[in-house]
């Protein structure tokens, strides 16, 4: 029975010990404060990043792992034979990550025992496809099974999410149709949302935090309807939104295990602080 | 005197238009003095005025002795210079009037009193909540006495004059109709103006000229049923000379006569020699404003807007012979007020009538826009900001007329047109406009405040379908309270709220709650109504007459009160109403 291993790259926002838990491999994206360089997730975490940021004269920037940088991981973690391996990572109309990914696949002696995914989506969106995954390969199920699990959660999971400022999405070239949002004169909070393009998009449009929040349960309710859900809650640098956001789900949406992570360095360039973003996916 | 009327052809329509045209227009302000809220804006009369004055113009473009080109001519003039709700409705009247009339070349007795039927028929069905106690009533019980006039053998005279008799006792039945003209004390300042139109006609088939205004101040005005006036109605009455009327002016016309003349040099007689321009034009400036003089030697041409171009004329004449003049009376022009916030737009416009660009797509239209109607810089670039494709100024006594609607949303390339009247005196001319533009589909939000159109405009999503919008923007409207701080121009009781002239009153969603001599208390306690769990998003739009200071103090009042709250305040630079609250 060959064994079926999961990898995934920093933009996933798993939170560690789960990662961990899972044993999901991680290929880290990087950022950069001018000259320096770090891997996200690796060198710098959500926290310094937030600090560093603060304080930065310029905006950081963002880039892809290369094909050599998947290959290295790829090959470590297919030492045993009959290991297969699947391979779940941001929206390739977010980055070039998926693209590194297929092409070192195609570098591989047996390219067949790794199939590369494009989630369509970001952050825990990711992240939750790939523990889903990590799951029912633990339940010894097939590497066709596995992605066949991906393809559903992907389809029944949805995400909204409301930035700081519009700013970050704006400069670092990823706000989408979120842009017919830009340049109203009255604080408009848009309730962003990744469609299924895998491209951020408005969801809505209100005024006023509270709203906002309401706003976002009430799409979060239509999503669910009769289903049986799980929910997690991420944000950058915002843990009172985060708890804000986590409590309306217990109580209006009836969630017992929220997951709560933090927004990492990557898409913490593209979103900016004061983010917070809310998952929902089946169980 | 007083030619015997068995039928009325074109030529005695046009004469009975011009005269209910002048009449109206020399009673217009006493027609906006009865409108029941004690408001600056308070336009009946000048949206009427204007209307049939747009009416009356484009019927003197197409002269005609057949009764019914007339009459259609007029027909077409009102349907496009419709100001207001009550111009809305008089356009109807008078479409009714030219469908009945259309293929007569003139009309005898019957058809007279029928066509009148005809029209309060068509307004009857244009209007979806016909109220009793307005001009519709009061033009239903006219042309019921013409009609039943008409049965007992009256000629087209006797038949006008049942109009007027029977539609004067159906506007003083008006307080016992609608009981916020009797707390008010007034007649309907919609039946009015109609009555002012009916006198007119009347006039012109009995021969003679109406009473001047002067005239109105004697005790049989016909102000208020049975003769009798409460002091509200007496202190209310307008005389043309009170500084009220100056205040209902203001966005007017000062000097309205616009002329142009060109003086050919030299005065016959005189030797040729230099023009001295500068004391030329120190001379004639005193005559009026917006003066222009291009002059070389033996040329001079002249543009002034003056009160008495007789007086101008004469002047000049000492220069030179007069040649190509051109006086008309800007008064009775409508379309130049109307300014268009979004796009450049030519300033010479703004005195003339608006030239429509004959833009021919290319492509066929597709899409979704917006037009709002809008008062205000400020306001303007929020509702630009937000989207709006094109905002139309509301201007500070005038409402745009059905044709100024339509020309803005020509100016918006894109198949489906959202139009937010925001201001429930616009929503009937804007419905008005959508049967004149076939190109385009128009979808009318009912929004009856700025901040409601401004919530419409929030929920407005480009990409989505119209019947998203459409359903998205109408419930967006129940979801702000609007509230609107101005001045009394006069005294009142109305909703239970004892008003003095020049208090500031508040007004939420179309109700007067307060009225205080301090302007901050009037807003505080506006405010205070309207805040509801303390926890709401608040805007403050800033009018043209605020002060930053006392929006400061506004604002610390709020944050200090309500912690809990929102609170946003912006510049709108809105004429009328020092300040728009939205309550979210």
């Amino acid at each position: 029975m060959s064994k079926v291993k999961i990898v995934t790259d920093s933009t996933a926002d798993i939170p560690r010990e789960l990662r961990e838990f899972w044993g999901i491999g991680m290929v880290p994206l990087k950022v950069h404060f001018g000259a320096e360089t770090f891997e996200d997730g690796v060198t710098i975490g959500s926290e310094q990043f937030f600090d560093r940021l603060a304080k930065a004269e310029t905006l950081p920037t963002t880039s892809q792992p290369s094909p050599a940088d998947f290959l290295e991981i790829y090959k470590s973690l297919m030492t045993e034979p009959d290991t297969e391996l699947i391979s779940i990572h941001l929206s390739s109309a977010f980055s070039g990550t998926y693209q590194s990914a297929l092409l070192a696949k195609s570098m591989l002696e047996d390219p067949s025992r790794v199939t590369v995914i494009d989630s369509k989506s970001a952050s825990y969106g990711i992240g939750l496809l790939a523990v889903a995954a990590a799951e029912a390969a633990r339940q010894g199920k097939s590497a066709a099974e596995c992605v066949e699990v991906i393809q559903r959660f992907r389809r029944e999971t949805h995400v909204y999410f409301l930035v700081g400022s519009l700013e970050y999405l704006q400069k670092g070239g990823r706000i989408g149709k979120a842009a017919a949002v830009l340049g109203s004169l009255l604080n408009i909070k848009p309730i962003l949302t990744i469609d299924g393009d895998g491209t951020v998009s408005p969801a809505d449009k209100v005024r006023g935090h509270k709203k906002a929040m309401a706003r976002i349960v009430d799409l979060l309710r239509e999503k669910k309807g009769d289903r049986k859900v799980q929910f997690a809650v991420a944000h950058s640098n915002s843990p009172g939104l985060a708890e804000e956001m986590a409590a309306l789900l217990r109580e209006q949406l009836g969630a017992d295990q929220v997951i709560y992570t933090t927004l990492g360095a990557v898409i913490g360039t593209h979103v900016g602080p004061g983010t917070v973003a809310a998952f929902i996916y089946p169980e | 005197m007083g030619k015997r009327f068995n039928t009325i052809n074109g030529t005695d329509f046009m004469h009975m238009i011009s005269t209910a045209g002048d009449n109206l227009n020399r009673n217009a302000g006493r027609v906006n003095a009865l409108n029941v809220f004690p408001v600056p804006d308070g336009d009946t009369g000048t949206n009427m005025n204007m209307t049939l004055s747009s009416g009356v113009e484009e019927a003197g473009k197409r002269p005609n002795r057949h009764l019914g080109k007339a009459a259609d001519a007029f027909s077409k003039g009102l349907l496009m210079g419709a100001r207001g709700n009550s111009g809305v409705i008089l356009s109807q009247l008078f479409r009714g009037f030219a469908k009945h009339v259309l293929n007569l070349e003139e009309a005898g007795p019957q058809q007279f009193a029928a066509a009148f039927q005809s029209g309060v028929d068509t307004a009857y069905k244009a209007v979806v909540k016909p109220v009793e106690g307005t001009i519709l009533s009061v033009s239903r019980e006219a042309a019921r006495s013409a009609v039943a006039a008409a049965r007992r053998g009256a000629d087209c005279a006797e038949i006008m004059k049942a109009i007027v008799e029977n539609g004067q006792a159906a506007l003083n039945r008006t307080p016992d109709q609608l009981p916020v003209l009797k707390q008010v004390g007034v007649v309907d300042a919609g039946g009015q103006g109609l009555l002012f139109i009916y006198e007119g006609f009347l006039a012109a088939l009995q021969g003679r000229i109406v009473s001047s205004p002067e005239a109105a101040d004697d005790p049989g005005s016909p102000d208020i049923a049975g003769g009798k006036e409460s002091p509200a109605a007496a202190a209310g009455r307008v005389h043309p000379s009170r500084p009220v009327q100056a205040l209902l002016d203001a966005g007017g016309i000062e000097h309205g006569y616009c002329t142009e003349f060109m003086i050919r040099r030299p005065a016959p007689g005189k030797q040729p020699g230099r023009f001295h321009e500068a004391s030329f034009r120190k001379e004639i400036a005193q005559f009026g404003d917006s003066l222009l003089v291009v002059a070389d030697d033996d040329l001079v041409k002249i543009h002034i807007h003056a009160e008495h171009p007789g007086d101008v004329l004469n002047y000049a004449m000492q220069f030179g012979e007069l040649t190509r003049i051109k006086i008309e009376n800007m008064r009775e022009q409508h379309s130049h007020i109307a300014e268009y916030g979004a796009a450049p737009f030519p300033p010479a416009a703004a005195q003339r009538e608006v030239r429509e660009t004959r833009d021919e797509p290319q492509a066929p239209l597709s899409g979704h826009g917006v037009v709002a109607i809008a008062a205000g810089q400020g306001i303007s670039e929020i509702f630009t900001s937000l989207g709006a494709d094109v905002v139309l100024s509301g201007g500070q006594t005038m409402n745009p007329s059905t044709e100024d609607i339509v020309k803005a949303v020509r100016r918006v390339q894109a198949r489906t047109v959202f139009v937010l009247p925001n201001n429930s005196n616009i929503v009937m001319a804007a419905e008005q406009a959508k049967e004149l533009v076939d190109d385009r589909e128009l979808v009318i939000i009912p929004a009856k405040t700025i901040p409601q159109g401004i919530a419409a405009m929030v929920a407005f999503q480009r990409d989505a379908s119209v019947q998203a919008n459409e359903a998205a923007m109408n419930r967006s409207l129940g979801g702000v309270r609007s509230g609107q701080i101005t001045y009394a121009v006069r005294d009142t009781e109305i909703d239970g709220i004892s008003v003095r002239k020049g208090e500031y009153i508040g007004i939420m969603d179309n109700t007067i709650i307060v009225s205080r001599a301090d302007r901050m208390e009037a807003c505080k306690e506006l405010l205070s109504a309207m805040i509801q769990t303390g926890e709401e998003v608040v805007t403050i739009y800033r009018g043209e007459d605020s002060a930053e200071e006392e929006a400061d103090e506004l604002e610390q009042y709020l944050i200090g009160k309500y912690p809990g709250l929102e609170l946003e305040v912006h510049l709108g630079g809105q004429p009328v109403y020092a300040y728009l609250f939205s309550v979210e």
